[in-house]
Order: C-alpha cells, then sequence, then structure tokens
C-alpha cells in the first residue's frame, strides 16, 4: 500500500478515536499497534517495548513533576494573597487598577510555575470577587484573570516548554529564555488593553473611591512591599540559575520545589495535608503526561518506520509555496486543535510531526517551539475545551455564568493572536535572550 | 463487599498511586543534595542523575493506574459529553477494545522484556552502573495494574449502559 493511503487511513482512524472520547494516551498507543501489526508484521511490535523505555529513562521530562509540585505548593502556600493586598494598596487608585494587578500578580506567578493553574485558581479565588465587589465589568475580571494565568506556560519556567524540549531534542534551558519576552509582551497587550479601556469607559474599572484611597498610607504602601521579596527570590534562584548554567532545568525545578516548601513553612500555611494532595496532584498531571508520550512515541515510531517523515517532508516541500505558508497552515492547525484539545497532548502529538519539516524548510526549531506555545497561549481560552474556562467556572464567584466566562476571553485572544504575528514578524523576540545565555 | 469487589481493584491502585506519588519528594530531596554537595562540596554525585530517573519512571509507570481510576488520562470529550448518558456508558463499551489492546499488549510485551532484563539482572551501562531491572519490571507490573483497573471500570460502564445504577 502507498504511503498516501496510509498516511490518510492512519490519520483519519487516529482522529475517530480521539473524538470518540477515548483518552488521548490509549487512542495513539492502539492505533500505532493495530497499524504496527498490519503493515509492518509482528517483529516490529517489539519496537513498543523499547519505545517505552525511551519515555522511562528520561532526565529531561522529570523536570515536568517537579514544576507540577511547585505550583501546587506555591498555590496553596498564600503568597499570592500577599501579593494581591500590595497590589491592592498600589494600584486601587488606578482606573482598572485591580485589573492591572492581577495581570501582573499572574505575570510573576508565570515566572515562579510552570502551569496555568496556579494563577487562574488563586486570582480566581482572591481578586475575581474583590474586583467584582468594587464594580468592575465582569469582561474584564474574567478575563484579564484567565489571560494572565495563561502566561504561566509562556513565562518560564513552563512544562509545556519541557515537553517540547524533551520530544524536540531543543534545550529546555534556551527555550525558557526565548519565552521571557514574548511573556512580558502578551502581559504588556494586556494591561495596555484593560489601561485604555478603563480610562474611556470608567464604569469598567473604578477607582477606589476618596475615602477609601485617602486610608492608605505610605507607611502602608511600604509594608505591604515585603510581599515581593519571596517571589523574587524565588525567581531568581530558578531562572537565574537556568541563565547562568548554574543548574539544569530539572535541578532548578527541585531548587524552585523547595523553595515552594520554605514558602509555605514562612506563611505557616504548610501541612502534611496540603504536602500529600500536591504529590497527589502531581501524579495525576504527571501520568497523563507521560502515558500520552508513551502513546505518541509508539505512533511516531511506525509512522516514520513506513517512511511518513520523509513522505510529509517531500510533499511539503514540493508544495512549492512560500515557507511562511506553511508556518501559517501549522499555526492554524495548532489553534484548532487548540480548542478542542490538551496542550500538552497537542505538543506531544504535533511536535514530532512538525520538527523534520521546520529543520527542511530552514527554520529555528527553537523559534518554532517558542512560538507553538504562544500559539497554546489562545488554547487555554478558547472554548469548547480550554482549561482556564472550566477552572474559573469551579470557583467564579455566584452570578457568573458561563455565557460570561466565553463573552470576556475575545478581546484577550485577540491580543494573544496580535502576539504571536509579532513573534513571527520580530523573531528576535524569542531569540535574543538565549543568544546570549551564560549556559551553553 | 466482598473481597472480590471492584472496590478492591480501586483500593489497590488508590493506595499504589498514593505511594508512589510521594516519590516526587525524594526525586526533588536527591537533586537538592546533588546540587549542594557539587556547589558546596565541589564533590559532584555520580548516583542521582540516574535515581532520579528510576524513582520518575516508577512513579509514572505505577500511577497511570491510579489515574485511570480518577479519570485523570485527558480525553477529547467535545462531541462525547453531547451524548445521553446512556449512550455515552455503551461508546465507553465499545471504545475500551482499543484501551484493552494497548494495555493487552503492553502487558504481553513488556512481560518478555522484563523476563529477559531480571534473568540476567541487567545493569545500566553507565559509569555507575546500577541495576536497572526492577524499573524494567514496572511496565508489566503497571500493564497489570492498568488492566484490572480498565476491567472495573468496564463492568460499571456496562451496568451504566444497563441501566444498573452503580
Amino acid at each position: 500500500m502507498s504511503i498516501e493511503l496510509i498516511t490518510l487511513i492512519l490519520f483519519i482512524s487516529l482522529f475517530a478515536l480521539i473524538f470518540s472520547g477515548i483518552p488521548l494516551a490509549f487512542a495513539l498507543g492502539s492505533v500505532s499497534i493495530i497499524f504496527t501489526f498490519i503493515f509492518l508484521g509482528t517483529s516490529s511490535l517489539y519496537l513498543l517495548a523499547s519505545r517505552t523505555s525511551g519515555a522511562m529513562f528520561n532526565y529531561i521530562m522529570i523536570a515536568v513533576p517537579l514544576f507540577m509540585f511547585m505550583a501546587n505548593v506555591l498555590e496553596k502556600s498564600g503568597l499570592a494573597d500577599d501579593l494581591y493586598h500590595a497590589f491592592h494598596i498600589w494600584m486601587g487608585p488606578i482606573r482598572g487598577g485591580l485589573a492591572i494587578g492581577t495581570v501582573l500578580i499572574c505575570t510573576a506567578m508565570a515566572a515562579m510555575s510552570g502551569v496555568s493553574a496556579a494563577a487562574v485558581l488563586t486570582m480566581g479565588i482572591i481578586a475575581v470577587p474583590a474586583m467584582i465587589r468594587r464594580g468592575y465589568d465582569k469582561s474584564i475580571v474574567l478575563g484579564s484573570t484567565m489571560a494572565g494565568g495563561a502566561l504561566g506556560q509562556l513565562i518560564p519556567p513552563s512544562v509545556l516548554m519541557v515537553v517540547y524540549g524533551g520530544m524536540a531534542g531543543v534545550s529546555v534551558g534556551k527555550m525558557f529564555m526565548g519565552g521571557v519576552f514574548p511573556g512580558l509582551l502578551l502581559s504588556g497587550l494586556f494591561i495596555l488593553y484593560i489601561a485604555i479601556r478603563c480610562f474611556f469607559q470608567k464604569e469598567l474599572g473604578p477607582a477606589l473611591p476618596k475615602e477609601e484611597r485617602e486610608k492608605i498610607t505610605w507607611g502602608m504602601k511600604f509594608r505591604a512591599l515585603r510581599a515581593i521579596i519571596l517571589p523574587t527570590l524565588l525567581i531568581i534562584s530558578v531562572l537565574g540559575s537556568i541563565f547562568y548554567g548554574i543548574a539544569t532545568p530539572t535541578e532548578a525545578a527541585a531548587i524552585g520545589a523547595l523553595g515552594s516548601v520554605i514558602c509555605g513553612l514562612i506563611y505557616r500555611r504548610l501541612t502534611w495535608d496540603l504536602l500529600r494532595n500536591a504529590c497527589l496532584n502531581t501524579l495525576k498531571s504527571t501520568c497523563m503526561v507521560m502515558w500520552i508520550m508513551i502513546g505518541s512515541l509508539l505512533f511516531v515510531s511506525f509512522y516514520f518506520g513506513v517512511g511518513g517523515a520523509d513522505f510529509v517532508k517531500e510533499t511539503l516541500v514540493g508544495l512549492k509555496v512560500d515557507r511562511w505558508v506553511i508556518i501559517l497552515g501549522m499555526q492554524l492547525t495548532i489553534f484548532f486543535l487548540g480548542c478542542l484539545m490538551d496542550p500538552a497532548g497537542i505538543v506531544l502529538l504535533c511536535t514530532p510531526l512538525y520538527i523534520p519539516i521546520i529543520k527542511a524548510l530552514g527554520f529555528d526549531p527553537l523559534w518554532f517551539g517558542v512560538l507553538f506555545i504562544v500559539n497554546l497561549e489562545m488554547s487555554y481560552l478558547t472554548p469548547p475545551f480550554g482549561y482556564n474556562l472550566f477552572y474559573m467556572k469551579s470557583i467564579a464567584p455566584e452570578g457568573v455564568t458561563m455565557a460570561d466566562i466565553y463573552r470576556s476571553v475575545t478581546p484577550f485572544v485577540l491580543l494573544q493572536g496580535a502576539g504571536l504575528v509579532l513573534c513571527m514578524v520580530f523573531p528576535e523576540l524569542i531569540l535574543w535572550l538565549p543568544s546570549i545565555m551564560v549556559a551553553k | 463487599m466482598s473481597f472480590w469487589s471492584l472496590e478492591t481493584i480501586d483500593r489497590i491502585n488508590d493506595r499504589v498511586g498514593r505511594v508512589v506519588s510521594l516519590l516526587v519528594m525524594g526525586i526533588i530531596g536527591i537533586t537538592i543534595w546533588e546540587v549542594t554537595l557539587r556547589y558546596g562540596f565541589n564533590r559532584p554525585t555520580i548516583w542521582v542523575h540516574e535515581t532520579s530517573e528510576h524513582l520518575f519512571a516508577i512513579s509514572f509507570l505505577l500511577g497511570g493506574a491510579y489515574t485511570l481510576s480518577k479519570g485523570g488520562h485527558v480525553r477529547v470529550d467535545v462531541l462525547y459529553l453531547r451524548l445521553p448518558p446512556k449512550k455515552r456508558a455503551a461508546l465507553d463499551v465499545y471504545t475500551s477494545v482499543f484501551f484493552f489492546i494497548f494495555i493487552g499488549l503492553l502487558l504481553y510485551l513488556g512481560i518478555g522484556m522484563a523476563w529477559e532484563s531480571v534473568s540476567v539482572l541487567e545493569r545500566s551501562q553507565t559509569p555507575w552502573g546500577p541495576y536497572i531491572f526492577h524499573v524494567i519490571l514496572m511496565v508489566p507490573v503497571a500493564a497489570f495494574l492498568m488492566l484490572l483497573q480498565g476491567i472495573a471500570n468496564l463492568v460499571r460502564d456496562w451496568r451504566r449502559y444497563r441501566g444498573e445504577g452503580r
């Protein structure tokens, strides 16, 4: 059978299975096994065993549970409450200031944790009810919190970047540094948008009333600043050690995890229960990712085994279209998958298929990887499957409907799209920081 | 509740999950130890790197069944959730065939792989050269636990489909 036909049947079967609702990991695994059996024969099934060990003995991927553990502990450490208090005092007097403050806190939390859940869940509980009480417009409140939370995957550390690095063979440390400016760019765009809208429509985000403003003294302001000491130390120890090549990303993740436990101790929130739950949540998310990785490795092993890599490469290169058209096509595919699928699943599924093409077209896999993550920022906000929408719904105060949540994300998704375009037009946004890194 | 009930399977996997979930703290601990020795005493270890790989592999392999029992393996449920509960159960029963193909084969091949590894007490090919047969042995063990949990889930889906409650 020709490779064209195999490709067609393979992808139709895979997507049929995925959409019938069986977990992604088992859809990938079973399709690969059945196809290997039919097209390559029983002897090739032994590849399965050796592929599984490719996921098992994998030092890079250890950073995934470590960063997840760190985020799980930080979420409950009480650090976010203090940060919110500080931003409330400093930013409250400005129109839209609390929403801007929320984005800033999310940015800071993104630099401390590699997942999006931590920021959305903490800010959703602390900041959202507080802002709604002060008459902020629901759309601004919900949108800024969810969009800010998504930054967790773009601003290093980032679990998705570890997964991409592990699959593509790109340095995770460089991916992290590549995400810094795109992350700050998106955060800046969100803040600008909130500031401009609230400046002209002051009913969207009213400043604190005068009597409340007068109660805030300079002494209070400076005491509140203590809240940023611990986060700053944590960010410097994790990202600094990666930037200067002192520690591998996996080691930096362990340092960060220890740091989060110390934060919990300082805020006197650390309990055995908290640690046990953090471990269990970490295990669940890690297993989810790693079993998809096993499935994905099997899938790649079959498809490349029948010559799929060359086929895809030759077809796309033979299309005689500009290479940027292909990049745009890939970005659109990622965007649509992002509406339907788990972001880590998308990275595990697409990376092995896209990387040979990217290399053949002469693009930098590091640049493409960060672009990939910028694109996946949108997947956290786009219905029907957007994690931050679910997180928000699970903790939103009464009176917030799913329709409110859906409506609130539109401007922020557009801003994320604008950020993606900027990163394509100006690759330096991504590539400059990794190029001056001290680590090799 | 008899010993041979679906709850026994849940309980086993819950217990296994709770135990292996703690390994992440072990990885954090030994990695910090390594960084401290390297910078504090200029004496890097040779065992931390591989030991953390082993702890990691054991935890995510054995945790797979725990994750399955908690519904943690992510699925694309856009279409799935539109079905009425009874049809959903029927679909789950049908698609479980694919789950069993995957896990059944993983179990079969895993046993072969583990047999080879255990019979020679396999070590890794590094300067430290620790045993790795016990890690490889976890592949069939993990597949077996997943198989048990898959069977428990299938029975439940079947009961839901027949409208027999839980």
